[in-house]
């Protein structure tokens, strides 16, 4: 009897305890995510009145307008190149410079240092500085090149030119992540299979990769996530008259200007709804296909 | 164990609350002042060091571009903090006045010595009055001028822009300045600000871009298209930049950078031209040209308006009325700011840039004057014309074809406005 009561006492209190220490984070995302996103949804049904007062149930007619949106269709097909190109390239670069900086060479440190540091600088001082580099009259890039290209005015690549932005920013995180995964795997199987005769490729493929997947599999979900998110980039670089706007703009553009700088809330909150869905799907997609993929041992 | 987490969580709430009540006790000893013109900034200052001389209470000025001032204003109104005083603007002006988030001033107007609303341009005063109520001190007046390059002119042999130039001469001069290798242009339409460029055109050719009763479009009228053809003949014969490099750099950098001969541009930009090397060696003023109408500045006036949920009523009201009296306005012009709101303190301005022959600005006030067209809602019609004239800029359609298509798509938004 005297034992029974002894464990469950220690229970309560480790319950009790457990509960204490993720509490911060439990309130913190209540307060912050999850009520917001009922919020949300609940304001996709009505017409915003000024400065969100007075607002007027409207059903569903914010949907059917969504719908019958070019500028939406449009929008979501820029985010989805955007995220691709960002995820799948810097994953690629940052997989290989990650592979190298996990070798013993010299100045390890100081590279690691520099890949790291775009991560350090806020993201709307890195979207100035390269409008300028990408300036058609005066950028230092067509200045080099001695050409007159229009990387951020052209309709045609200029949701690329800003991935390239996305992509300079976001590889110091990928390896540092890489890296992390890269000193999980054990020095044996590079040991065993360079006695078999494997080359630094086929140790690359056969060796690194699936051993690494659990680590790409992270990157790739929550890469893909803020990709779809991206709004920064796009609102420093691209001006307002900027006739690849609409080729360039993003979801969460869209949603900015309905809701903040038009005053539409309810519309605004119909195209976060509609993100959510995007993003719901394709996390739900790949966690799936991750058995396809990723080994864990 | 317990016992201990308890004292620990009534100490750390003993701290919160001294901080909250700390941060209520901060008495107004600063009032916030927002504004969206980096280029004002300074002068200004004086001008509220000033105030803050006679009073004892310090005015900070924060700034907040064009764009996101809107944002953070609404934002501040929809539940936030706004500043103390900000400027007000005929964009917005109404929906502001009606949701009452402008402190009312009627009254205190009236109690007032030294302010006369007779004193004011009426359009400017009009601007912000709501149902017989005023809600913000006029500030200023603008009128747009062309300003052109003196040294690209004397280069190409050409006589200097004046009062018998017309539209059409605009065009062909653009066209002769206009350099074979695209180095130099000889205008530049600026695309993300109506006001000092298109609008212009429009109203002197006797077109319009809202209705009287504000709820109709009248860019497909006839007159409109007629003039925004004249822009599109210089789009075609290529003497103005592409869409693509305005968007990119702002009419007012290729200027200051000697890539284009003539822009025109609203008289708040002088503080900047003043500032910049380049354009006070080589830049003047001369009045805009005229259309088969008439000749036609836009214009508009900023309000100093405070917030009627704010902490410190009084001292912004006393901040506001010394910015409406005289001596304020009249610095303010002599500072070259701007000219001002109050007539016949426009002379000061005249003479606070030597440099420039000013008086391109102030004779178009003589000229037929346009208030800058606005609804309850401008900024959404306003965005839509922007983002949607730019096929036109680029050449896809035809302008006729956008202005049409625009006028249709603005009519929805009107329609929409009203409820």
């Amino acid at each position: 009897m005297a034992s029974i009561k002894k464990i469950s006492l220690r229970r309560r209190e480790e319950f009790f305890w457990g509960w204490l220490f993720i509490l911060p984070t439990m309130v913190g995302l209540i307060v912050l995510n999850i009520i917001p996103i009922f919020q949300t949804i609940y304001q996709s049904f009505f017409k915003t009145g000024d400065f969100g007062r007075g607002n007027i149930f409207v059903g569903l007619s914010n949907y059917v307008r969504l719908i019958n949106d070019k500028d939406v269709w449009q929008a979501l097909a820029n985010t989805l190149k955007y995220a691709v190109t960002e995820v799948v390239v810097s994953i690629a670069i940052s997989l290989v410079l990650a592979v190298l900086l996990n070798k013993k060479i010299r100045f390890r440190a100081g590279y690691r240092t520099i890949f790291f540091l775009p991560m350090i600088a806020a993201p709307a001082a890195i979207a100035m500085v390269w409008r300028w580099l990408y300036n058609t009259e005066f950028g230092l890039l067509n200045n080099l090149f001695g050409t007159k290209i229009n990387w951020i005015s052209n309709p045609n690549f200029a949701i690329y030119s800003i991935a390239v932005i996305g992509i300079w920013s976001i590889l110091g995180y990928n390896i540092v992540l890489f890296l992390a995964g890269l000193q999980e795997i054990p020095n044996d199987y590079y040991e065993a299979s360079s006695i078999d005769g494997a080359s630094g490729i086929r140790q690359f493929f056969n060796i690194t990769l699936p051993l690494l997947s659990p680590t790409i599999f992270f990157v790739v979900v929550t890469r893909v996530i803020g990709a779809l998110q991206v709004f920064d980039l796009i609102f420093m670089v691209v001006d307002i008259t900027n006739p690849a706007l609409t080729k360039t703009q993003s979801l969460v553009y869209l949603f900015y200007r309905y809701s903040f700088t038009q005053g539409n809330r309810g519309y605004g909150s119909t195209i976060v709804v509609l993100l959510l869905l995007v993003i719901m799907f394709v996390t739900i997609f790949q966690i799936i296909a991750q058995k396809k993929w990723v080994f864990y041992n | 164990m317990i016992k201990k987490f308890c004292i620990f969580v009534s100490f750390a709430l003993i701290a919160v609350l001294a901080l909250i009540s700390a941060g209520s006790v901060s008495a107004a000893d600063k009032l916030i002042v927002g504004i969206w013109d980096t280029n004002q900034q300074a002068g200004l200052q004086e001008i509220l060091n000033d105030w803050s001389a006679i009073t004892g209470i310090d005015a900070e000025i924060q700034v907040t571009t064009w764009n996101e001032y809107w944002t953070v204003l609404e934002a501040g109104a929809s539940g936030g903090t706004l500043p103390d005083v900000f400027w007000m603007h005929s964009n917005v002006s109404q929906k502001y006045m009606e949701n009452g988030i402008l402190l009312d001033l009627t009254d205190r107007i009236a109690a007032s010595e030294v302010i006369d609303m007779e004193n004011y341009y009426p359009d400017i005063v009009d601007l912000y009055t709501y149902d017989g109520k005023y809600y913000a001190m006029p500030k200023d007046i603008d009128t747009i001028a062309l300003w052109y390059n003196k040294t690209m002119f004397d280069e190409a042999g050409i006589a200097y822009p004046d009062e018998t130039w017309t539209w059409e001469k605009l065009a062909e001069v653009a066209k002769q300045l206009t350099k074979e290798d695209k180095s130099v242009y000889g205008y530049a339409i600026n695309t993300s600000n109506n006001q000092d460029s298109y609008y212009n055109v429009i109203y002197s050719y006797g077109g319009a871009v809202i209705s009287a009763d504000k709820k109709t479009s009248m860019l497909a009228d006839p007159k409109t298209i007629a003039g925004m053809e004249v822009i599109e003949g210089m789009l075609r014969e290529g003497s103005v930049p592409d869409l693509q490099t305005i968007s990119e750099n702002g009419t007012q950098v290729l200027f200051e950078s000697g890539k284009v001969a003539m822009i025109t541009q609203g008289s708040w930009m002088v503080p900047a031209f003043r500032d910049n090397e380049y354009t006070t060696a080589n830049a003047d003023v001369a009045v805009l040209p005229s259309g088969p109408e008439a000749r036609v500045s836009i214009y508009n006036g900023l309000g100093w308006a405070a917030n009627a949920n704010g902490k410190n009523p009084d001292e912004a009201w006393s901040l506001i009325e010394y910015l409406g009296t005289k001596e304020a306005q009249e610095k303010q012009a002599q500072l070259g700011v701007t000219m001002s709101a109050y007539i016949g303190t426009s002379d000061a301005w005249k003479n606070s840039v030597p440099g420039f022959n000013l008086e391109g600005h102030l004779n178009m006030l003589d000229e037929t004057l346009v208030i800058r067209p606005y609804s309850r809602n401008t900024t959404v019609w306003e965005t839509m014309i922007q983002q949607d004239l730019g096929p036109a800029w680029t050449g896809e359609k035809t302008m006729a074809e956008a202005l049409k298509e625009i006028a249709e798509k603005m009519n929805g938004i009107l329609a929409e406005e009203r409820y």
